[in-house]
């Protein structure tokens, strides 16, 4: 290659080996990046409060905690067994809800599958600010709207599902190869028909992997939200927890352990037997 | 069933991109039902442009096609859209060069997409097919002789095999037209020649009209009645396939033919094909590709 | 349809229709745990009824106007929120990169592997909030007890997405340095790192998004930040401030979104926003 050519194509060329282009430095982007990183995070730490020495002075009254922690009182299961049951009662019905609404709003919300630019725009807006509400703040919303129990914990957990799996199947859908739909377009189908029996055959593995994905999630999170009041789990941590009954907490998160690790094992063997 | 074919006429149609670059210009054409014609033409030509027009896929920017009687017209008319539109491109099959299956359904879901149009839409939603569709499509798949694989994943077969599939969605909606956009691009010679007999036999048989893009002059030759030359978007040749000599070669391709153009170096022995035609091309290539050097 | 079926040659018999034992089994199991889970929670489903009007009060009562006078609060609330989530999420990396390393088959031996491989699905299977009531004794009733309760749950995470992305990696480069004579340090830097990098990225920045909403959860023990405004005024149904939270919440986690979106593009693609062609 001739220095000509190299100029022309942009590339620096080496003074001393005419032949060889410089190496590209990216140095001061690097070094701004790494600068605003530290910033921030000098920032936020000093926001936070970051005490090393508190932990210091508090490792002595804290090793009594964790003694008893370790020491799960079993016989506190019995109690444990009903909000566990509940929170798993929740767990599945805000998945089954959940995604069964998201399914089509995903289609509303992909670029490959919603013709209209209108419709698409308002869809990935409402979704978006859907995705944006903590579902800590819905579960204490709901807990006013329809009363203390399962059904707002429910309907919490289902605004939560219905954000992250819109959102992802979305994705899946927008980075699909759309020959399938152009050609049951150019055979007369209409959008709708066209995207049902062209698009979704395509996506239904990557929609029931996030399914489970989801159902996972909502497990750990209906233990959550159950500390304003939405049902399961997170009631009975919030009352053991206000009168430092370790013992018993101990055993909760014993159960919320075993639960979590058994329902992780049988979802993820399922997805594999999906993709 | 009336008339298996259609007319397809094209007056005056020009079509300009949105930005700004004109795809097709002024083109007449008169495509008699039940005609095979071949469309030839460099890269860039408009031959994608031109048979994409024909089911709506490109709107046209002004002039006028009919398909059937069915009228596509340019901007500022009355346009063709909604129920009407999906009514012609029902009529209309159309093959692709890279097949545009659904891979991750089975063969039979795929070809059932050519009965989109005429399914109710929660036929549709549930997949609850109605035994005559079922049944046209196995026809369908019969006739490109894939029937066995009915029930296999589409990702599961090779390409060729896959361009079938394709061709029999587009039998399923008993089109009176199949365009086919460089159907064999993705494919090997040998299965090139399968695919191509298939078009050929279903043309013949059906007396469905076939409008097919291709890139390979032989082939082009070999499988059609009809040679349209494109080049810059203009019909520089129309004619049978027998009168395309050099000098209307070079018209088309603005050079002499080389070995690229063709598909078979050497003529593939066929009792179908006319020996002579084939051993002219090739005679035609070698002093193409000699002037070049 | 007459046409279609004048065969000119045998056709070879047409399949039939496959079932899948398992699949419908399947189906038939998830549909009995679904029905089985609607039927016996203990929700009066009744209380349906008069929901859309009691939700159309209660955002009479947030939104229409909010307690414009909060909105202060609620941004600091916000920001000391989005503050423990970095700190959370800064510390998780740190802390998880060399572990995932240290999980990935074939950069470490298997002894070393399956107890992080353990020790990360158990922080999974714990809440953040719990794991910050396990903490608290130790760091007291600050926002840096919401930060390292998020940084143990983000090593939980992180370390696991990223050894997958570490095993996942081509082998080509991987036995290319191999074959040179590299050490596993060098394997980890030239054969894996600038495979994986990518991923790994994109990697942190959806656990910082998922840390800010997490964090929100930590005030309710007393961490501060949104929890804790959240719950000072729902316990005395001061609506219009907790639809002024409602509204500052929505708008900085889209914002920070929006951000990480750019940044992640800018990461893996080169550029800030996706150009139209590209599209
Ligand atoms: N959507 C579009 N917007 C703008 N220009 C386009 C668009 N589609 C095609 N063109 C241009 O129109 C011209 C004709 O394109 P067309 O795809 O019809 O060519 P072709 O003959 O099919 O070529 P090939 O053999 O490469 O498929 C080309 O110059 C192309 O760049
Ligand atoms: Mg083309």
């Amino acid at each position: 290659m001739s220095a000509g050519t190299a100029g022309k194509t942009g590339i620096q060329v080496s003074p001393a080996h005419p032949g060889r282009p410089v190496k590209p430095r990216h140095g001061a982007q690097v070094g701004a990046a790494v600068v605003v990183l530290a910033a921030i995070t000098v920032w936020a730490g000093i926001g936070v409060q970051i005490n090393i020495a508190a932990i210091w002075e508090n490792w002595s009254n804290a090793s009594g905690n964790i003694i008893q922690l370790l020491q799960p009182d079993y016989g506190f299961f019995p109690k444990v067994i009903p909000a566990l049951v509940e929170t798993l009662q929740m767990a599945v019905i805000a998945t089954a809800v959940g995604s069964a609404l998201s399914l089509p709003l995903a289609f509303l919300a992909s670029r490959a599958t919603n013709p209209r630019p209108g419709l698409l725009r308002a869809t990935r807006l409402v979704m978006n600010i859907v995705r944006a509400v903590p579902d800590i703040l819905y579960a204490a919303i709901l807990v006013a709207v329809v009363g203390v129990g399962a059904l707002s914990g429910v309907m919490a957990l289902i605004l939560f599902n219905v954000g992250i799996i819109v959102k992802l199947v979305s994705e899946a859908l927008d980075g699909e190869d759309p020959g399938a739909l152009e050609a049951a377009l150019a055979a007369g189908a209409s959008w709708p028909k066209a995207n049902r029996a062209a698009m979704l055959p395509q996506i239904l593995p990557s929609f029931a992997s996030q399914v489970l994905y989801t159902f996972e999630l909502n497990i750990r999170a209906s233990t959550v939200i159950g500390l304003v009041g939405a049902g399961g789990l997170g009631i009975l941590i919030d009352n053991v927890r206000s009168f430092f009954r370790y013992h018993e907490l101990s055993m909760i998160i014993l159960s919320i352990l075993a639960l979590v690790l058994v329902l992780e094992s049988v979802s993820s063997a399922l997805r594999r037997k999906l993709v | 069933m009336d008339s298996t074919g259609a007319d397809i006429r094209f007056d005056d149609v020009s079509v300009t991109y949105p930005n700004g670059f004109t795809g097709l210009k002024g083109i007449n054409l008169s495509i008699p039902a039940g005609e095979m014609v071949g469309i030839v033409g460099l890269s860039g030509a408009g031959k994608s442009t031109l048979v994409r027009t024909i089911n709506g896929l490109v709107p046209i920017t002004s002039g006028r096609i009919s398909v059937g009687n069915h009228q596509l017209t340019g901007r500022g008319e009355a346009q063709l859209r909604g129920r009407d539109l999906r009514e012609l491109r029902s009529n209309v099959g159309m093959v692709f060069q890279s097949f545009n299956l659904a891979r991750r359904t089975t063969v039979i879901n795929n070809v059932l997409m050519g009965r989109l149009y005429h399914s109710p839409a929660w036929r549709t939603l549930l997949g609850a097919w109605k035994n005559d569709d079922v049944e046209l499509a196995m026809s369908a798949l019969e006739r490109v002789e894939i029937v066995q694989k009915a029930y296999e994943k589409a990702s599961s077969l090779s390409g060729g095999q896959q361009q079938r599939v394709a061709i029999a969605r587009t039998l399923a909606q008993r089109p009176k037209v199949i365009l086919a956009d460089e159907p064999v691009a993705s494919l090997d010679p040998p299965t090139s020649h399968v695919v191509m007999r298939d078009l050929q036999r279903i043309n013949a048989e059906l007396g469905i009209t076939v409008v097919v893009n291709l890139h390979f002059l032989d082939l082009a030759r070999r499988y059609s009645d009809r040679l349209i030359g494109l080049r810059s978007g203009e019909v520089v040749f129309d004619g049978p396939g027998a009168d395309a000599d050099e000098s209307v070669f070079e018209s088309i391709y603005g050079r002499s033919l080389t070995a690229e153009d063709v598909l078979d170096a050497k003529p593939v022995l066929d009792t179908e094909v006319d020996l002579n035609a084939e051993v002219e091309l090739d005679a035609v290539v070698k002093r193409g590709a000699g002037s070049e050097l | 349809m007459t046409e279609l079926k004048t065969q000119p040659r045998l056709a070879p018999a047409r399949p039939k229709k496959p079932t899948s034992m398992l699949r419908n089994a399947l189906w038939l199991f998830v549909s009995l745990v679904i029905v089985a889970a609607f039927w016996s929670v203990k929700i009066k489903w009744s209380a349906l009824g008069d929901f859309p009007t009691q939700l159309l009060k209660y955002i009479g009562l947030m939104l229409v106007p909010p307690d414009w006078s909060k909105f202060g609060e609620a941004f600091s609330a916000t920001i000391l929120s989005v503050q423990m989530a970095w700190i959370g999420t800064v510390l998780g990396i740190v802390v998880s990169l060399p572990l995932s390393f240290l999980a990935s088959r074939g950069l470490a031996p298997r002894v070393v592997n399956a107890p992080l491989r353990l020790i990360f699905a158990v922080i999974r299977a714990v809440p953040e909030v719990v794991i910050a009531i396990l903490i608290l004794s130790v760091t007291g009733l600050t926002p840096f007890t919401g930060a390292l309760a998020l940084a143990v749950g983000s090593v939980g995470t992180l370390g696991k997405w990223g050894y997958e992305a570490f095993e996942g990696v081509d082998a080509g480069p991987k036995e290319a340095v191999r074959s040179t004579g590299g050490s596993t340090l060098a394997l980890i830097r030239w054969g894996v790192w600038p495979s994986a990098a990518p991923d790994v990225f994109s990697f942190w920045l959806y656990r910082f998004e998922i840390n800010v909403r997490a964090s929100a959860i930590l005030g309710l023990i007393g961490a501060g930040g949104i929890g804790k405004m959240l719950q000072d005024n729902v316990q005395f149904r001061n609506w219009d401030a907790v639809g002024m939270l409602l509204i500052v919440v929505i708008a900085v986690t889209m914002g920070i979104d929006q951000l990480s979106g750019a940044v992640r593009n800018r990461l893996i693609h080169g550029y800030w926003r996706i150009p139209k062609a590209a599209r």
